[in-house]
C-alpha cells in the first residue's frame, strides 16, 4: 500500500501564531510541510543534498519573512513560492543540463502503476529531469503537489493560460519520452 | 481536455507522490529549526517593508523609486555625487539571509544537538556548565513525535548537563551529576 505526504490544508492559525513569535507553531509548520517540500525540491533539483539544502533555506526564509505573510492568505502557496525560487536558484547554478538521478535513500512505497518495470522509477526521474524547468515545475505543482492553477499562478507569477500550456506540454513530453525509454530498453 | 490524466500520467503522478515518506525526519526538522532560530533577524528596514503587506516587487519597486527620488533630490541640490543609489540586491528581489551556523570555526565551538523524548511534558530545557545552569538559556522545541530538541554550540570536551522537564531535573543516565 502506498502512502504520500498529506495534502490537506494547514490549520490557518499555525502560520499566524508563528508570525506572532510562537516557535512551537513554527516547528509544527515545519513538521507538517517538510515532506511535501522535500518531495517537490527533490523532483525539481534531482539530488537529495541540494533538495534538503533548498528546503532548509526555504524554511529559514519563511521564519524570517513571516511578517510578509498575509493573515487571510493560504500558507502552502506562499511556502511553495519561496521554495520554487530556491530550487530555480539551485538549478541556475548548475552547468550540466542532463542529470543522473540518484535516489539511494528515498523510500519507494511501490505506488500502483500501469506500466511496471524494475527501473520504472529511475526512468521517470530521468525523463523528468529532461523537461524544461518551467514545465517540470508546473507539472509537479499541479499533478504531484495538487495545487490549483490559481495557486500555482501565485507561486510562479505566470498567467493561468500559460500555466495550463506548460502542464500540458510537460505531460506530452513525459508520455513521449517515457515511451522512447521503454522502446530503447527492449 | 487539456488537463486530462491518462494512465501514464496517473502512474507517473502516483510514483512521484509516493517517493517521499509521509513523516518528517526529526533530525532534518531539528536542523531547520536550529538554522532558523540561529540566523540573524531581518533588518529593521526589512521588517518595516514586511509590515506593509505589499507584494514583493511592488514594495521593492516603491523602495527603489523612493531611494532614487531622494538621491536625485540630493544630487540636484548638490549634496550627493551623481551615482546609482540602488542596491542591486533590492532590484533583483533577492534578500539573502546569512545563516549563522551553530558551529563557529573561529572559536572552535561545535553545533551539538540534544534530543529528549517526553511526549507528555509541557516544557523541556537544557541546563549545563556551558550555559550557567540557567533554566531559560536553552529551551527545547517539541516536535510532533513527542521528541524535544535543541542545538547549541559547545566547545569540544566533556560537559555536565541535565534536562529540566516541567521544571524538574532529569539527569541523563550516563552523565555525571550536576552540581545541584
Amino acid at each position: 500500500m502506498s502512502s504520500s505526504p498529506p495534502s490537506s490544508p494547514i490549520d490557518p492559525s499555525l502560520p499566524l501564531r508563528a508570525k506572532g513569535g510562537d516557535r512551537q507553531a513554527f516547528a509544527q509548520l515545519v513538521e507538517l510541510c517538510y515532506p511535501r517540500s522535500l518531495r517537490f525540491a527533490l523532483h525539481m533539483v534531482g539530488n537529495r543534498e541540494d533538495a534538503e539544502e533548498a528546503v532548509q533555506d526555504t524554511f529559514v526564509r519563511v521564519y524570517h519573512h513571516l511578517g510578509r505573510f498575509r493573515d487571510d492568505g493560504r500558507f502552502e502557496p506562499w511556502l511553495f513560492r519561496i521554495l520554487a525560487n530556491r530550487c530555480r536558484t539551485v538549478l541556475a547554478k548548475r552547468r550540466r543540463h542532463a542529470e543522473v538521478i540518484q535516489y539511494g535513500d528515498v523510500p519507494d512505497h511501490g505506488a500502483p502503476t500501469m506500466v511496471e518495470g524494475p527501473d520504472w522509477m529511475e526512468e521517470i526521474h530521468k525523463v523528468l529531469a529532461t523537461l524544461p524547468v518551467e514545465q517540470r515545475e508546473a507539472f509537479l505543482l499541479h499533478h504531484v503537489e495538487e495545487l490549483a492553477y490559481e495557486e500555482i499562478a501565485a507561486v510562479t507569477g505566470v498567467k493561468l493560460s500559460a500555466l495550463r500550456m506548460r502542464v500540458k506540454r510537460a505531460c506530452d513530453l513525459l508520455r513521449v519520452r517515457l515511451a522512447e525509454v521503454r522502446r530503447d530498453d527492449r | 481536455m487539456i488537463d486530462e490524466r491518462d494512465a501514464v500520467i496517473e502512474a507517473v503522478r502516483g510514483r512521484l507522490r509516493a517517493s517521499v515518506a509521509d513523516q518528517a525526519d526529526p533530525r532534518a526538522v531539528a536542523r531547520i529549526l536550529s538554522a532558523a532560530f540561529a540566523a540573524p533577524a531581518p533588518s529593521r528596514w526589512r521588517r518595516w517593508l514586511d509590515a506593509w503587506h505589499l507584494p514583493v516587487m511592488s514594495r521593492v519597486g516603491a523602495a527603489v523609486v523612493a531611494v532614487i527620488a531622494l538621491a536625485a533630490g540630493f544630487v540636484a541640490r548638490g549634496v550627493l555625487p551623481n551615482r546609482a543609489p540602488v542596491d542591486p540586491m533590492a532590484v533583483t528581489g533577492e534578500f539573502p539571509i546569512p545563516v549563522t551556523p551553530a558551529s563557529d570555526p573561529r572559536s572552535g565551538a561545535v553545533a551539538t544537538q540534544f534530543v529528549f523524548e517526553a511526549p507528555a511534558a509541557q516544557s523541556v530545557a537544557l541546563v549545563g556548565d556551558f550555559n550557567g545552569w540557567v533554566p531559560t538559556a536553552a529551551p527545547l522545541v517539541r516536535l510532533r513525535s513527542g521528541v524535544w530538541t535543541v542545538t547549541v554550540p559547545l566547545m569540544p570536551g566533556r560537559h555536565v548537563y541535565a534536562f529540566l522537564v516541567d521544571g524538574a531535573r532529569s539527569m541523563p543516565t550516563t552523565a555525571d551529576r550536576a552540581p545541584w
